[in-house]
């Protein structure tokens, strides 16, 4: 016994050490003997402020009320909420003190300054893609573009043990496929370069993409048909960015994906829950090359038509159940024709490329109505497109209609127009209600199901 | 763009995307019809589009480009239009008057429609918000219409 004893210690010592190696060792970055900070030249800073709004930095890393970039952000999570931290370039509570490699592992591996490990609430397993140029100037600009603000971090509210970092070690190698994007053989070059923004600094996959156990992304490209193919996150479905026909891009043109990330509509729908935010800080931003170029990428992805379903076509006779006369015998109708009507049409189709069609639409034909509860309780957020916000809002109807009208009126959508999304109980909408209660304490934002 | 509004041909400048009611009121100085809410949800910006209630504050202009627009300032020239005013009148259904405009166009929309209308679809047709309370008023001017027998 004594003896095993004797073996057993030093083999575990030796893996001992080796984890806690492992667990705290600081990964390798090309710029590792790097020059020392010069200052850069108009162009590189442009090139990284634009690589800022693909990334789409300023969604998390600041907050209505803080500087661009300062932190603060809440985004609960099942253990407790934790908190975007402040990248502006204060030496104290920024990233003044980083150097170029201290960048590079905090963006493309997830490993902070001091060799602490950051929750994939950062998308650095998508960031890990970015091009050593791309980080290059990302750096330049937030060292030298965005402006210094004091704000220290908030340390996050997960209780010990569970806020240990080390054991997320293990999850980004096992996660992470760490590794600059590589042109893929055989595609074009707009074809490379949409793939490129969409799996890197466009991280589209952190909400489009359905999550495994350990909360990782199933897929990371397009080697799998799981990539993009719709998930639910933050009490939103993200539809699939595939080609499905009901629930994904199947019926949208490249010209059609291409005016939505670039005017936050086109005549299948209109941005709202969390691509509002996308919309307004990031898409709109991005070059017209590379807009088309995302919009080429994404429709060489096939749909999973077994998964999607029958293929929807409109169906004209529900409008039937809203004629006058016949309002009392359909529940849900009344509801429409009084709250829903006047925007998305009599015959649920919208208005043009301005109000969004409720017929065939992703939310209304995805077997999960997380989103079609949402936005009818919580209305969408403004769209401001080139610095003007649109005159057409979904407004929220959390307060005027119970949750029994509200599910009413959803299954009367839901099922109508040949939308086969399905039902929708009042216990769904309540449970809704409860958690996006603006009231309520506990934010949804990253909790997910 | 060409608008028809009160059987009148107008040549507007505004964007497409422009809400109608900006048009009416701004453009071509019609302000009869009154903005409330902009959302949709108060109705005091209804005008008739071929006849069917439209909220104006939420519709493109584009979108109406070549229909046939309704405003107050024309409802008595149309006959149920008419009838619903001298309804109005006779109830003195209007307090303050901000969304009468609105609740006038409302009701002349659902009597064009059906001329005997349920309780169901007066509940769903007059959605408009009142400030001042008329709904009593409005109801029994309602009721009255629906009730009247030369009505088809």
């Amino acid at each position: 016994m004594r003896k095993l004893l004797f073996i057993l210690l030093p083999v575990i010592a030796i893996a001992g050490a080796g984890v806690a190696w492992f667990v705290t060792r600081m990964p390798a970055s090309p710029f590792d003997d790097a020059a020392p900070d010069e200052t850069p030249s108009a162009e590189v800073l442009a090139h990284g402020e634009y690589v800022a709004r693909l990334a789409d930095c300023v969604a998390c890393h600041s907050t209505p009320e803080s500087a661009p970039f300062a932190g603060g952000l809440e985004m609960a999570t099942p253990l407790g909420s934790i908190y975007a931290t402040n990248i502006t370039p204060d030496p104290e509570t920024g990233i003044g003190g980083y150097s170029l490699a201290d960048f590079d592992r905090a963006v493309r591996k997830g490993v902070g300054r001091d060799g602490h490990r950051f929750y994939p609430a950062m998308p650095y397993p998508s960031y890990a893609k970015l091009t050593d140029d791309d980080v290059r100037a990302l750096y330049a600009y937030f060292m030298h573009g965005v402006e210094p603000a004091r704000a220290e971090n908030r340390k996050s509210d997960i209780p010990w043990p569970l806020n240990l970092r080390w054991p997320i070690a293990f999850w980004s190698a096992a996660f992470s496929q760490s590794g600059v994007y590589e042109e893929k053989a055989g595609q074009d070059e707009l074809w490379n370069r949409g793939a490129y923004i969409v799996q890197g600094p466009g991280h589209c996959g952190s909400c489009h993409t359905p999550r495994g156990l350990a909360i990782q992304e199933k897929a990371l490209d397009e080697g799998s048909n799981l990539y993009l193919s719709g998930a639910v996150l933050d009490g939103w479905f993200a539809p699939s960015l595939r080609g499905d026909h009901n629930i994904g891009l199947g019926r949208w043109s490249e010209e059609e994906i291409f005016e939505f990330l670039k005017t936050g509509r086109n005549e299948h729908a209109v941005v709202f829950g969390s691509m509002a935010d996308a919309f307004n800080n990031s898409t709109q931003f991005m070059t017209d090359e590379d807009l088309k170029a995302i919009a080429h990428y994404l429709k060489s992805l096939p749909g999973n038509p077994e998964k999607d379903g029958a293929p929807w076509a409109y169906d004209p006779s529900s409008n039937e159940a809203l004629a006058f006369g016949k309002l009392g015998e359909t529940p849900g109708a009344q509801t429409y024709v009084a709250k829903c009507g006047f925007c998305h049409g009599a015959d649920g189709r919208g208005q043009g490329r301005w109000i969004p069609s409720l017929a065939g639409s992703a939310s209304s034909l995805a077997p999960d109505s997380v989103s079609s509860i949402n936005v009818t309780l919580n209305g969408s957020a403004r769209i401001v497109a080139d610095g003007v916000p649109d005159s057409y809002r979904m407004p929220p109807f959390r307060n005027q209609l119970s949750d029994q009208e509200i599910a009413d009126v959803l299954s009367f959508i839901r099922t109508g127009w040949g939308n086969s999304g399905g039902a929708v109980s009042a216990d769904d909408v309540k449970k809704l209600r409860d958690r996006t209660d603006p009231a309520r304490s506990e934010v949804i934002v990253l909790q997910m199901r | 763009m060409k608008l028809q509004i009160n059987n009148k041909a107008y040549d507007v400048e505004a964007d497409g995307d422009t809400p109608l009611l900006w048009v009416i009121r701004d453009e071509l100085g019609m302000t009869g019809t009154k903005y409330g809410c902009g959302l949709a949800q108060c109705g005091a910006c209804s005008v008739l589009v071929d006849g069917m209630v439209m909220r104006s504050c939420v519709t493109p202009v584009e979108s109406v480009a070549g229909r046939s627009i309704t405003t107050i300032e024309a409802i008595e020239e149309d006959e149920v239009g008419k009838r619903v005013v001298e309804a109005w009148v006779k109830h003195q259904v209007p307090q303050c008057g901000y969304c009468q405009s609105g609740q006038v166009i409302a009701a002349t929309a659902l009597l064009k429609q059906t001329a005997h209308p349920t309780d169901e679809d007066v509940m769903a047709a007059m959605a408009n918000l009142c400030r001042c309370g008329t709904y009593n008023a409005i109801s029994a001017a309602v009721r009255d219409l629906a009730e009247e027998e030369g009505a088809q």
